[in-house]
């Protein structure tokens, strides 16, 4: 079943290297990308997706801003964050809105594993 | 004399992204050490020279710099580099002292060697991870001065190319700017540039890649 | 003849060494340190590093000693970031306080990696500058006293704040304040006249002043009739026990004072406490305590009265310094 992915990243190259992970185990998923946290905000709207993947460091609105408003605006999307500054903050503020994250730099197989525990929930 | 290299916004955008993870993971060490948050960040890096460098910095601003040698791979030379007057407020915030000091004591450089190690280290780590390459690191020094003085200790005639990052650097709300320096020699670029350049075009051609990761 | 030279020369170094190699194994681990750990390197060669030192594999020491494996990168942990990461002591048999620790930690072998790991005892050089610390402190303390009443004054306390909060958050500790006003202050001075209600302000300091038997626990004046103490590493129950003890003091001295309802000079005082994640920020602290102390005056003074929320009894516990478990 081909889904909506939505990668948010202000790097063009960690976009692409999510979106080759994700291709990688799911190759029909259709993949939209934003480079900041308004402009995901933006798109989601526009197209409701089925996971939102958003790097925490991002200039203007962060990710766990615009992670804490698509959160209230589309509470059905899976919302997992990136980052490479795993803190307690950043997890406690993740564990809070309910979302997931990975840490970076993000392997192949920690995207698949995610994705396919998220395939296991409703 | 030195050609500076015309990077793409592909490959500029590579190395934003390592040095992005390198600082993510070194600011996590501290908030580790002090149980406060850390964000640290590169918002920019362009190539320069280091006379250009030192310049830009300016003669009059005094500088702490924290320096690590690397042999092997890429960059010969790294550099973290504050104001002073930021670093006053580094130290502070991550001892916790209150003194207000004029003059950095010895137990405060060995605390800023101590942040510089961790920066540095995580920055060159992620680099060298990358591209699985081999490198063998200094201890680092402590140097305080203009920026001549920091980039430049020994004064050599030579004006090899830097790699120049900014780097913002957030502690209990306060914001800090500094600086990152890598004095690379010239094959160390070439093959630096060349890796980004395999890298990227994999990317391209949709093979995921493996690089990037870290054990 | 001259490896065991060499060892001998290892063994004999007045400084910790251990050498570990790229499976985290002890390898090496000289006399130094058999002293301080009272583990014999019969004990500890061969043993995984972090077995013998479980807290340091998430700490910065582990991951150093990774980069060092994997990298070829050296590290170093200074001593005023770091409370002496190895447990080493003086006399090992009598863990009182740990030995400061400079520790560096550097990549060995080109073809079989190993790392060493070298630890100094700086417990001289720490002493040293802590007590030029306490003399730099004292030369500020005497710029920061208030002029009339001889305690902190408002300057010193914004710093010292600011010190304790972060001290509270990096050691996990509860920090307690206490917002002290004298009541009918005005009423006071408008009968007696100021230059009395001064006195009156020296004597009740000077009270409270004694009254604060830790020598960690400052007062300051924070305001024309407003003080304020703080109390590092201190829960919520010992600070409601101090309150009680100063308010009882200022009471005990019998000041009087025509125009209080008591006949007697008497203090209101709120109390607040910090740990972990209970308030974001210092001034949400002090707000705490104000509004505490408002809720006191509100309901008569003379009396003491804990800001609700914050830190529950039921956490207290792991944080109670020793002499309050009495």
């Amino acid at each position: 079943m081909s889904r909506q992915i939505l990668i948010v990243d202000d790097s063009r190259l960690s976009r692409m290297i999510s979106r080759q992970y994700v291709l990688s185990l799911h190759s029909d998923w259709q993949i939209a990308e934003a480079a900041t946290g308004e402009q995901a905000i933006e798109m989601a709207a526009v197209n409701p997706p089925y996971l939102i993947l958003l790097d925490v460091n991002m200039p203007g609105m962060g990710g766990l801003e615009a992670a804490a408003v698509l959160r209230k605006s589309h509470p059905d999307t899976h919302i997992v964050l990136l980052t490479a500054n795993v803190q307690n903050s950043v997890q406690a503020a993740a564990e809070q809105l309910g979302i997931g994250f990975l840490s970076k730099p993000i392997i192949e197989a920690q995207i698949h594993a995610m994705l396919n525990k998220l395939e296991q929930t409703p | 004399m030195s050609e500076l290299p015309n990077i793409s916004e592909i490959e500029a955008d590579c190395l934003m992204e390592i040095f992005n993870i390198g600082v993510g993971h070194a600011a996590a060490a501290m908030s580790n050490i002090v149980n406060e948050e850390v964000r640290m960040s590169v918002p920019s890096l362009h190539f320069t020279t280091r006379s250009d460098a030192a310049d830009e910095l300016g003669a009059d601003l005094s500088l702490c710099g924290i320096s690590q040698h690397y042999q092997g791979a890429y960059a010969t030379e790294a550099i973290l580099m504050f104001p002073e007057t930021a670093s006053f407020e580094i130290v502070r915030m991550m001892v916790g002292d209150m003194i207000p000091a004029h003059e950095l004591g010895a137990m405060e450089r060995e605390a800023m060697c101590e942040i510089g190690n961790i920066v540095l280290n995580a920055c060159v780590g992620t680099l060298a991870n990358m591209f699985e390459k081999d490198l063998i690191g200094s201890l680092p020094v402590f140097r305080v001065g203009s920026s001549q003085h920091i980039l430049n200790p020994a004064d050599e005639e030579d004006d090899p190319i830097l790699l120049m990052l900014r780097i913002d650097f957030s502690l209990e709300r306060q914001q800090i700017e500094g600086y990152l320096a890598f004095i690379l020699d010239m094959s160390a670029l070439r093959d630096l540039r060349e890796q980004i350049r395999i890298y990227i075009s994999r990317l391209e051609a949709g093979i995921a890649p493996v690089g990037l990761s870290m054990p | 003849m001259k490896d065991n030279l060499l060892l001998d020369a290892f063994s004999a170094l007045s400084l910790g060494v251990i050498v570990v190699d790229s499976h985290y194994r002890v390898t090496l681990w000289n006399n130094w340190l058999a002293l301080h750990t009272g583990i014999e390197a019969s004990e500890a060669t061969g043993e995984d590093f972090f077995v013998l030192f479980p807290e340091l594999r998430h700490h910065r020491v582990g991951v150093a000693i990774h980069q060092a494996i994997f990298h070829n990168l050296p590290a170093l942990l200074s001593q005023s970031l770091h409370r002496s990461p190895f447990p080493l002591f003086v006399e090992p048999t009598q863990p009182v306080e740990r030995i400061s620790q400079a520790v560096t930690i550097v990549p060995l072998g080109s073809e079989e990696r190993y790392c060493l790991i070298q630890i100094v005892d700086v417990s001289t050089a720490v002493h040293r500058e802590s007590l030029l610390r306490d003399q730099a402190h004292e030369l500020l303390a005497q710029s920061l006293s208030d002029g009339l009443t001889g305690v902190g004054n408002r300057r010193y306390f914004d710093l010292c704040i600011e010190k304790e909060w972060r001290a509270s958050k990096r050691n996990k500790k509860p920090l307690s304040m206490l917002l002290i006003d004298v009541d009918f202050f005005k009423r006071y001075n408008d009968c007696y006249g100021h230059h009395q209600g001064d006195e009156c302000l020296q004597t009740v300091a000077s009270e409270m002043r004694n009254a604060l038997l830790r020598p960690n626990d400052l007062l300051f004046r924070y305001g024309g009739e407003e003080f304020c103490a703080l109390l590092p590493e201190t829960c919520a129950d010992e600070a409601l026990r101090i309150a009680e003890t100063l308010r009882g003091r200022v009471q005990s001295l019998a000041l009087p004072h025509v125009n209080a309802p008591a006949g007697v000079v008497s203090v209101s005082i709120g109390v607040a406490t910090h740990c972990q994640h209970a308030h974001a920020a210092h001034i949400e602290l002090i707000q705490a305590a104000d509004r505490a102390l408002y809720e006191a005056k509100h309901a008569g003074r003379n009396r003491v009265n804990a800001s609700t929320g914050g830190c529950s009894d039921t956490t207290a516990p792991q944080w109670m310094p020793h002499h309050a478990l009495r």
